[in-house]
C-alpha cells in the first residue's frame, strides 16, 4: 500500500514540474508572439532605400507601383524623412519629420491606431501641418491648435500648425512629427522624391522573401528582420535558459521514479527472480522495468501537460501592472498552448524516464533467482 | 520407457567460495532417462539443491556440463537458457512461491504469457491445468485465500502448464501433512504416467522416495548410492 501511495507521489511530482513546464511554455509563447506582434507590427516590414551613390529614390511613383503587385504587399508608403528643428515659444527641438502620404503610411504602420488627439487626415485637409509625437508635444508645450516654427539649414523655413497628437508607445514619440509629403518636400525643397518607401506585408515571416524580390528588382531593400537583428535574439535566448531550468526540473522529478522502482525492485526481489525462474530473460527483465518507469514517467507527464493547459485556457491571459509604461507595448501576455510544446515536452519527459528507468531495471536484472526460491 | 538419456551430466563441480571452499557438488557423473520418476536423497547439506538448481539451470556450475535433451547448457546464453526454463523446465519449491498480487489462475498463465502465448489462449491451457490439480473453482482465489496444500497444488499446474520435458521438485511436499503429501505424489505420479514427463524429485521423505523408480543418495556432493526400484508404485 505504501509502495502504492509512493508510486503516485512520484507521477505527481513529475506531473506538477511537467503542469509547470506546460503553463510557463504556455506564456512565454504568448509573451513571445505579443512582443513579436506588437513590435513588429510598429516596424516597417520592408524599407527601400535609395541606391548606395545616391540620396533620394526617384521617380518613387513607379517604385511604388511596382512593389504593390508582389503578392504578399498589403501597403506601400513613400516617405521623406530629414531633420529639422521645432521652435515654440521659448522651447526648441530637434525632430525627425516625416514626410507621409497618410492613408499609404495608414496602411503600413496603422498609425491611425495611434492617434490620441486630432487626426491625421488634417495633414492632408489643413495646409502647413504637422502630428506631433505625444512626449514631443509635452517638451515643447504645444497643444492642438497652436503653431510651432519649423527650421534647419539648407531648408524653407515654415510654421505649421499642430492638428494631432500621436503615441505609439515606443521611444519615437519624443521625437517623431510627421507632415505631409508634399509638406516635406517643399521644406527640404526636394520636389519628387523620397528617401525611403516602407512596406506591409500579410505576414510578417515572408518579409524576407518580398524583401529579396524587391532587391532583385533594382531597389536595394531589407527586412525588419536585417534591420533589427537583436529582436529576436534576446527573446530565444530567455525562453531557452527558461526551458533548460524547466527541463531540470523534471529531470529532478524523475529521480522520485527512480527511487519507487528501486524500491520495488527491493521489495519484490523474490517475484522477479522468480519469473526469471520461470523463463523471464535478463533482459526482458530490464525491459519491463525500463518500460515501467517510461509508463510512469508517460503518465506524469500526460497528467502535467493536461494541468498545465486547463491551467494556461481558464487563467486565459495574464495582465501584469506595468506602472503606466508598458514593456514593448506588451501589458497583458495571452497563454498560448501550442500542440507542439505539449508533444515536445510529453515525449521529453518520456524519454528522461525510460533513461532514468536503466538503473533500477539493470539492478533488477541482475537477481539471483536460486534467492528468490531458497527461503520462505 | 525409452532409454534415451533426457539429462547428461558430466564432471559436475560446483564450488561456493566465501571466506572458505565448499565442494557442494563435487564431480558428479549422472545419467536420467526420458521418462524416469526419480528421487534424490541424502543429509542436510549433502548438496542435493545445489544439483537440482543446477540442473534447473538457476545457476551456473564451477565446472562440469550438463547435457538436456542432448544440448549442452553451459555454452547457452542467457536468452537460451531463458527459454529452456520456460518450455523445457518446471520446478515446484518446498514453498509454492506463487505472486501474491496475482490470483490462482493468472499464476499459472504466467509461464504461458512469458512464452508469448495470446491472454485468450493462455486463460484456456491454465485452466485445463487447473482442472488437472483439482483447482478449477478455485482460479480466482489469491495466495492468503488457499490452504498450503492447495497452493502448492497451484504451483505445480505452473509448473506443468507448459508441458515441460523435465519436472524438478525440491522438497515439494516438505511442507505438507502426510495426507496431503501423498495426494501430491500420486498427483505428480499420475502426470508422469499420462504425459511421459521425467521427474526429478529430491525428498527427505523416504516412504516416498521408495516409490520412486530409481533413487539416488549424495553424500557430501558425491553420489554415494544409484538403486532402480524393483517394484515402484
Ligand atoms: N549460496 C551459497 N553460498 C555458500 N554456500 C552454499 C550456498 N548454497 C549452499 N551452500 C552450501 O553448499 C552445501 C550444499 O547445500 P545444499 O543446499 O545443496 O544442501 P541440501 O542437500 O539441499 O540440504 P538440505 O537437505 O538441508 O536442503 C552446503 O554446505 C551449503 O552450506
Ligand atoms: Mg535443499
Amino acid at each position: 500500500m505504501s509502495r502504492r501511495r509512493q508510486t503516485i507521489f512520484s507521477v505527481l511530482a513529475i506531473g506538477l514540474a511537467v503542469m509547470i513546464l506546460m503553463t510557463s511554455q504556455a506564456i512565454m509563447v504568448g509573451f513571445t508572439q505579443e512582443f513579436y506582434a506588437k513590435t513588429v507590427d510598429k516596424m516597417p516590414h520592408v524599407t527601400i532605400e535609395p541606391k548606395p551613390d545616391e540620396d533620394y529614390i526617384h521617380l518613387y511613383r513607379n517604385v511604388v507601383e511596382n512593389i504593390k503587385g508582389i503578392d504578399g504587399v498589403v501597403g506601400v508608403s513613400p516617405v521623406l524623412a530629414g531633420q529639422a528643428t521645432f521652435d515654440y515659444k521659448d522651447f526648441s527641438k530637434n525632430v525627425i519629420m516625416q514626410g507621409i502620404l497618410v492613408n499609404d503610411h495608414d496602411s503600413v504602420l496603422h498609425i491611425n491606431e495611434g492617434i490620441t488627439e486630432g487626426s491625421f487626415r488634417d495633414l492632408e485637409v489643413t495646409h502647413n501641418s504637422v502630428v506631433l509625437g505625444d512626449k514631443l508635444s509635452d517638451k515643447l508645450d504645444v497643444k492642438i491648435g497652436d503653431y510651432v516654427d519649423a527650421s534647419f539649414p539648407e531648408a524653407n523655413p515654415a510654421t505649421l500648425k499642430v492638428v494631432g497628437i500621436y503615441n505609439s508607445g515606443t521611444p519615437q514619440d519624443e521625437t517623431l512629427a510627421f507632415t505631409s509629403l508634399s509638406m516635406a518636400q517643399d521644406f527640404f525643397d526636394e520636389p519628387n522624391v523620397v528617401n525611403s518607401i516602407m512596406v506591409r506585408v500579410d505576414n510578417p515571416d515572408n518579409a524576407g522573401v518580398i524583401s529579396h524580390k524587391i532587391d532583385s528588382m533594382g531597389y536595394p531593400a531589407s527586412s525588419w528582420r536585417e534591420t533589427n537583428p537583436e529582436i529576436m535574439q534576446t527573446i530565444t535566448l530567455e525562453s531557452m535558459s527558461n526551458d533548460i531550468i524547466l527541463g531540470l526540473v523534471i529531470v529532478i522529478a524523475s529521480f522520485g521514479i527512480v527511487s519507487t522502482l528501486f524500491m520495488v525492485v527491493m521489495e519484490k526481489s523474490k517475484e522477479i527472480g522468480m519469473l526469471m525462474a520461470m523463463g523471464a530473460s535478463r533482459r526482458s527483465i530490464q525491459k519491463i522495468f525500463i518500460l515501467e518507469s517510461g509508463i510512469l514517467g508517460l503518465i506524469g507527464a500526460v497528467v502535467g501537460v493536461v494541468a498545465g493547459i486547463i491551467i494556461s485556457l481558464s487563467w486565459g491571459s495574464y495582465t501584469f501592472d506595468t506602472g503606466g509604461e508598458a514593456y514593448a507595448g506588451v501589458s497583458t501576455i495571452p497563454f498560448i498552448v501550442r500542440a507542439q510544446d505539449a508533444i515536445l515536452i510529453i515525449i521529453f519527459t518520456f524519454l528522461v524516464n525510460l533513461i532514468a528507468g536503466i538503473y533500477p531495471a539493470r539492478r533488477a536484472s541482475k537477481l539471483d533467482p536460486v534467492e528468490a526460491i531458497s527461503g520462505e | 520407457m525409452s532409454d534415451e538419456k533426457i539429462i547428461q551430466i558430466r564432471n559436475l563441480t560446483k564450488i561456493y567460495e566465501n571466506g572458505v571452499e565448499i565442494r557442494a557438488i563435487d564431480n558428479v557423473d549422472m545419467d536420467i532417462e526420458t521418462g524416469e520418476f526419480l528421487a534424490i536423497v541424502g543429509p542436510s547439506g549433502s548438496g542435493k539443491s545445489t544439483l537440482l538448481h543446477q540442473i534447473a539451470l538457476l545457476d551456473t556450475p564451477t565446472s562440469g556440463t550438463i547435457l538436456l535433451k542432448g544440448e549442452d547448457t553451459t555454452k547457452m546464453s542467457d536468452k537460451q537458457r531463458s527459454r529452456m526454463r520456460n518450455e523445457e523446465l518446471g520446478f515446484i519449491f518446498q514453498y509454492h512461491h506463487l505472486l501474491p498480487d496475482f490470483n490462482a489462475l493468472e499464476n499459472v498463465m504466467i509461464p504461458l504469457l512469458i512464452k508469448g502465448i495470446r491472454r485468450s489462449e493462455a486463460k484456456k491451457v491454465a485452466l485445463q491445468l487447473l482442472e488437472e490439480v483439482g483447482l478449477i473453482d478455485r482460479a480466482d482465489h489469491r495466495t492468503n485465500q488457499l490452504s498450503g496444500g492447495q497452493n502448492q497444488r497451484v504451483a505445480i499446474a505452473r509448473a506443468l502448464v507448459n508441458r515441460p520435458s523435465i519436472v524438478i521438485g525440491d522438497e515439494p511436499t516438505g511442507n505438507l501433512d502426510t495426507k496431503n503429501s501423498d495426494s501430491i505424489y500420486e498427483l505428480l505420479r499420475h502426470l508422469n504416467r499420462e504425459h511421459k514427463q521425467t521427474f526429478i524429485l529430491v525428498t527427505h521423505d523416504l516412504s516416498m522416495a521408495a516409490k520412486t523408480d530409481r533413487i539416488i543418495t549424495l553424500v557430501d556432493g558425491k553420489i554415494a548410492e544409484d538403486s532402480r526400484n524393483v517394484s515402484p508404485t
